[in-house]
């Protein structure tokens, strides 16, 4: 009796023993599983992942810093309408407003008539306005000829964003304008449709730097034109 | 997830977020709103949007259709005339693209023209002879503005749709875990074979 007793209770030690690791095969069956299917299922999205950082589908950032602006407006050379090589410095020692512009860019479009305003009214203070096309040279070609642009036209493609990249731009966009004094002094940069008070605003200071005679006091001035342009764009904008 | 927390939390936290996600709409809606001027105030150099960050084109496919999503910033658009895609992996051909209904703009030198603000979605269908061997690859152009006054020269894109995964794949995935599980059940159920074995096995050595 007392040995069956003892072989009835000893099988249920075991049945224990058997059932509680039986118990942990199974939690160690699932953690497997779990470990086997979860590696599985990130596999299968990972090349997405990577896939979404080709497509740029990642915000990235708002807007990439520009290139150091030079002080002088670099020397270059684009092709007029007739497709001549012309070089900027045609125009030296005048006070330049460079307007890069497209025919598919309705803002540039938008602002043509402007520039043909300032192009008039600014004539005498020795101001030239020039056109810069990022286009097809026969879609400018025609444009020019249909609105009748009073001012100059080049026309460019890379060569044309070389030149906005030497002024400092990274992520080119249209329109884009530049102003220099008439020692060829980059003024302002202006990203985006510009409007008549923006303009005057810029073409005053660049009229009160025509003034200044001594290189020094020019450098001077200049930081504090464009000091002071910077802070009448934004009154501007506020108000 | 919110719902284990403790209701305190759970009164606070809504209304932070929406805080939070008004400030950052009238933040974003403010900022791109104005040009910008490099130079002078650098503070201003970010008013525009990088035009990956104003226009964030995805692509993706099912069996015989090849779906383009775009999310446009506020305050940008995109030309549905500029929009082209073309087939880059060896035998994939894309038909032409179909698109929603868009906002008309009437420009005085190019007429009506079709735009999309916020969002689009363009499909196409597609074939391929490549027995799926390739991953799809496309290249897609896209052109758009700001309303501020700005437009980017076109965008190209090279792009990889996701192919939606074949259904047999979690199947097989739970397959495989019926089967592990089975696999412990089986040793569980020897286990009691074992026992029963012994039990018999006891009285027979007596």
């Amino acid at each position: 009796m007392t040995r069956t007793r003892t072989a009835t209770s000893k099988p249920s030690k075991r049945t224990l023993i058997i059932g509680s690791l039986s118990i942990l095969s199974i939690a160690l069956a699932l953690v497997l599983a779990s470990k086997i299917t979860g590696p599985r299922a990130s596999r299968t999205q990972t090349p997405a992942a990577t896939l979404a950082v080709n497509s740029g589908n990642l915000p990235g950032p708002i807007a990439t810093p520009p290139n150091p602006i030079p002080d002088k407006l670099p020397i270059f050379s684009l092709a007029d309408l007739a497709g001549k090589p012309t070089l900027v410095s045609t125009w030296a020692g005048k006070s330049l407003v460079l307007n890069f512009w497209a025919t598919w860019c309705a803002p540039c479009r938008q602002e043509m008539p402007l520039l043909a305003v300032l192009h008039q009214d600014w004539a005498q203070r020795n101001v030239q306005v020039i056109g810069i096309a990022y286009d097809e040279p026969e879609a400018v070609k025609s444009y020019a000829k249909k609105y009748k642009i009073p001012y100059p036209v080049l026309v460019g493609e890379q060569d044309a964003l070389d030149v906005m990249a030497s002024l400092g731009v990274q992520t080119p966009a249209f329109p884009f304008t530049v102003f220099t004094d008439n020692r060829g002094e980059v003024v302002a940069l202006f990203m985006g449709e510009l409007h008549r008070v923006q303009a005057d605003l810029i073409l005053a200071e660049v009229a009160l730097l025509n003034t200044v005679t001594t290189v020094k006091a020019g450098n001077l001035q200049l930081n504090a034109a464009r000091k002071a342009i910077a802070a009448g764009l934004d009154r501007k904008h506020s108000s | 997830m919110n719902l284990h927390r403790p209701p305190l939390f759970r009164t606070i936290v809504p209304p932070c977020a929406i805080a939070l996600a008004l400030a950052f709409a009238l933040s974003v809606s403010t900022a791109h709103a104005k040009p910008w001027w490099i130079q002078g105030n650098p503070a201003h150099s970010n008013d525009f949007l990088a035009p990956d960050v104003a226009f964030r084109a995805s692509a993706d496919a099912d069996s015989s259709l090849l779906h383009l999503h775009w999310v446009i910033a506020d305050g940008y658009y995109l030309y549905q005339h500029k929009i082209v895609v073309k087939g880059e992996s060896p035998g994939l051909e894309v038909a032409e693209l179909t698109f929603p209904k868009g906002r008309v703009l009437t420009d005085p030198n190019f007429g009506r023209q079709v735009v999309y603000f916020q969002q689009l979605e363009a499909s196409a269908p597609y074939t391929r002879n490549d027995y799926g061997a390739h991953p799809l690859q496309i290249k897609v152009t896209y052109q758009g503005c700001a309303v501020a006054g700005l437009c980017y020269p076109p965008i190209t894109k090279v792009l990889f749709p996701a192919t939606s995964p074949p259904l047999s794949a979690p199947a097989s995935q739970t397959w495989e875990a019926i089967a592990i599980i089975g696999g412990g059940l089986g040793f569980l159920l020897a286990g009691f074979r074992l026992r029963k074995g012994r039990k018999l096995a006891t009285p027979a050595a007596t």
